[in-house]
């Protein structure tokens, strides 16, 4: 893992039209290059916010954030070339095959035509779609969907994956399957930028973290970093209710 | 669908669009005169081809009353009542009138003035019939009597200078001296056509029905949307103008399918259920640059609705109610020629009056593209605007 920074947030802030409370707030982070880096909140946190402002799909209030050294805001589409996601919304065309989503993918991300059919083959059995190519996505469990999102992000090979909550409201094989693929793509090279609110998951996928509270960085670095930072504690689940609190949150 | 809106609107406006001479309808025919006048007017018509004089009822001659009682209750549109005595007082009224004439310039003596009351005949209108019919009816019968008047006329001034025997007086054909010709006026030397129920509602609605297609149109974008697929094409690099291009493209190949499927019907179908053929005139290039056009003006207003309202419901209101105002200006209900000063100074403003100027311009009048051009330009401007629009509001929203 190299420890160039691929993604650094800085000073990031978001206000929505007709809130008076930023959802973003002075947010600042550094994911380093072939890590996996867990972006973690409660409920209303700003990790989806934070996340869409990375992708281009929302303009940034305040603050910088520079993907390849490049900035979103003027350099939004060459990065987005670059960056493969997953959004926490499934975005498949559902009355479409999954072969037929995939190579729609394919041409619209400018693969050659005669490259398309091994890359769509290829990711379709290393996710256990292949016997399911000709069915339609409005048919497929919760699961399948999820690995078919997934799939639709990596195809033009990313140099960064950003995944927003990949395996909420899947079975368990479906999810061993997603973080097993996480695993072997970080061992490609590829840097994953993860959001979740499965504690546990996280632990065991990433490398560093950054949890956030009401839109601001309440702790950065590594679980021992933060653990030490915050007074102890056993694991991510119990520092993270230390920061957060047990409240409930919408 | 769009095809069966083009065949009952048309079966349905047949009769609107037919003229009065096309048509034949059963007129009452009450004749209290029985005398020269009734004879005269109902010969005529008689030899008519679009009027059917009915002179009886349950087998008895008609009454005034019972046909004033049959037309109020609308079983018939229209009665000619020739009153008693009509044919006596119209030439009283004829002799007095050439009397006084001769006395005047001093050819005989001079008479006591009369001012006896002219002949009443009485046409009974049933208030649902079309005004060129009653127009049409009221013209025969004045043009009738004024030939019957003109022929008496001649008699008479014969009769004062001596010409008593039938057989010495000359017949003046009055209907020889001039002519009325109708003509449709039209550009090339072929003629044009006059507009009828096909000629009208085949581009009228097949323009309609285009402009519909914000419904699908705007119904897949928007469930695109809130599906999320166009997340993720939002979510790969590039320009956003290839997905709303390709959108563009599609529905204009949709459209024009749907124009060459509803003339197809205007030319094979309408002539067997026993409509008028559709006539497209002489100018095969501009009929395809007007489908051409009025398909990029629907498409792209289509697609900007499709892309500034956020839920199917606004877009899908909004969009049709949109689309009937706009056809009910440009004139598909209603020719723009017959709508109210206001309303024709605001037609011109609908992209629907510009494609079906074009059309009547291209299948009525024979025009060549020169003169379809401004509309065209019209058309073709109004579209990209619209997809101009469409591209900047989904960038747009694209980065929020």
């Amino acid at each position: 893992m190299s420890t160039a920074p691929i993604i650094h947030v800085s000073g990031l802030t978001k206000v929505y039209q007709g809130s008076l409370k930023p959802a973003v707030d002075q947010l600042s982070f550094s994911v380093l290059e072939g890590e996996i880096f867990g972006l973690l909140g409660p409920n209303g946190a700003g990790k989806s916010t934070t996340l869409m402002m990375l992708c281009g799909l929302l303009k940034i209030g305040a603050g910088t954030i520079q993907v390849f050294g490049l900035d979103v805001n003027r350099e939004g589409a060459e990065i987005r070339r670059q960056i493969g996601v997953a959004p926490q919304d499934i975005a498949l065309f559902p009355n479409l095959t999954a072969r037929e989503n995939l190579i729609y993918f394919c041409r619209m991300y400018g693969l050659k035509r005669h490259v398309i059919h091994g890359v769509v083959h290829h990711y379709l059995e290393a996710f256990g779609l292949l016997d399911k190519v000709n069915m339609r996505v409005s048919h497929f469990s919760g699961g399948m969907k999820r690995r078919l999102n997934l799939i639709a992000a990596l195809l033009h090979h990313p140099r960064l994956l950003v995944l927003d909550e990949p395996t909420t409201g899947v079975d368990v094989q479906s999810r061993n399957m997603i973080l097993d693929y996480m695993k072997k793509l970080r061992m490609e090279g590829v840097t994953i930028l993860y959001s979740s609110h499965l504690l546990e998951e996280a632990e065991k996928l990433c490398s560093r973290f950054a949890i956030i509270d009401e839109g601001r960085l309440i702790a950065a670095g590594t679980l021992a970093e933060m653990l030490a930072a915050n007074g102890g504690g056993e694991n991510l689940e119990q520092l993270f209710l230390h920061l957060t609190g047990k409240g409930i949150r919408d | 669908m769009p095809v069966a809106l083009v065949i009952v609107m048309a079966l349905i406006q047949n009769n609107t669009f037919r003229e009065f001479q096309e048509t034949r309808i059963d007129v009452l025919f009450v004749d209290e005169d029985r005398n020269a006048l009734s004879g005269n007017i109902e010969g005529s018509f008689q030899a008519s081809p679009n009027i059917h004089l009915i002179k009886t009822e349950s087998g008895k001659p008609l009454t005034s009353e019972a046909a004033r009682q049959l037309v109020q209750r609308g079983d018939y549109q229209a009665a000619i009542i020739i009153p008693a005595q009509a044919t006596v007082t119209l030439r009283k009224k004829t002799k007095q009138a050439v009397d006084e004439l001769f006395a005047y310039y001093g050819f005989g003596p001079a008479i006591p003035a009369n001012d006896s009351p002219a002949v009443e005949l009485q046409l009974l209108f049933d208030p649902a019939i079309k005004a060129n019919y009653k127009q049409a009816l009221t013209s025969a019968v004045e043009k009738m009597v004024t030939g019957v008047q003109a022929e008496w006329l001649t008699d008479t001034i014969q009769e004062q200078f001596g010409g008593t025997e039938p057989k010495k007086k000359i017949k003046i054909d009055f209907s020889r001296m001039i002519h009325v010709n109708q003509m449709i006026a039209a550009e090339n030397t072929q003629s044009g056509l006059a507009i009828n129920a096909v000629q009208h509602n085949v581009p009228a609605w097949s323009m309609f029905a285009m402009f519909f297609i914000l419904f699908p149109l705007a119904g897949n974008f928007i469930k695109e949307r809130e599906e999320g697929s166009m997340l993720r094409l939002r979510l790969i690099s590039g320009s956003q103008f290839p997905v709303i291009s390709g959108k563009f493209i599609f529905y204009l190949f949709v459209c024009l399918l749907q124009l060459v499927s509803m003339i197809g019907v205007g030319l094979y179908v309408m002539p067997v259920i026993g409509l008028s053929k559709l006539v497209l005139g002489t100018n095969g290039l501009g009929v395809v640059l007007t489908g051409l056009a009025v398909a990029m003006a629907a498409t792209g207003y289509g697609l900007l609705i499709a892309v500034y309202f956020r839920t199917p419901q606004q877009a899908l209101s909004f969009g049709s109610i949109s689309v009937v105002i706009l056809a009910a200006l440009g004139g598909v209900w209603v020719p723009t020629f017959a709508m109210p000063q206001i309303m024709q100074s605001i037609s011109p403003y609908s992209p629907l009056n510009w494609g079906l100027e074009a059309f009547n311009d291209l299948f009525l009048r024979n025009a060549s593209t020169s003169v379809i051009l401004p509309d065209l330009v019209k058309l073709v401007c109004f579209s990209l605007v619209t997809l101009a629009a469409s591209v900047l509001i989904y960038k747009s929203r694209t980065v929020s």
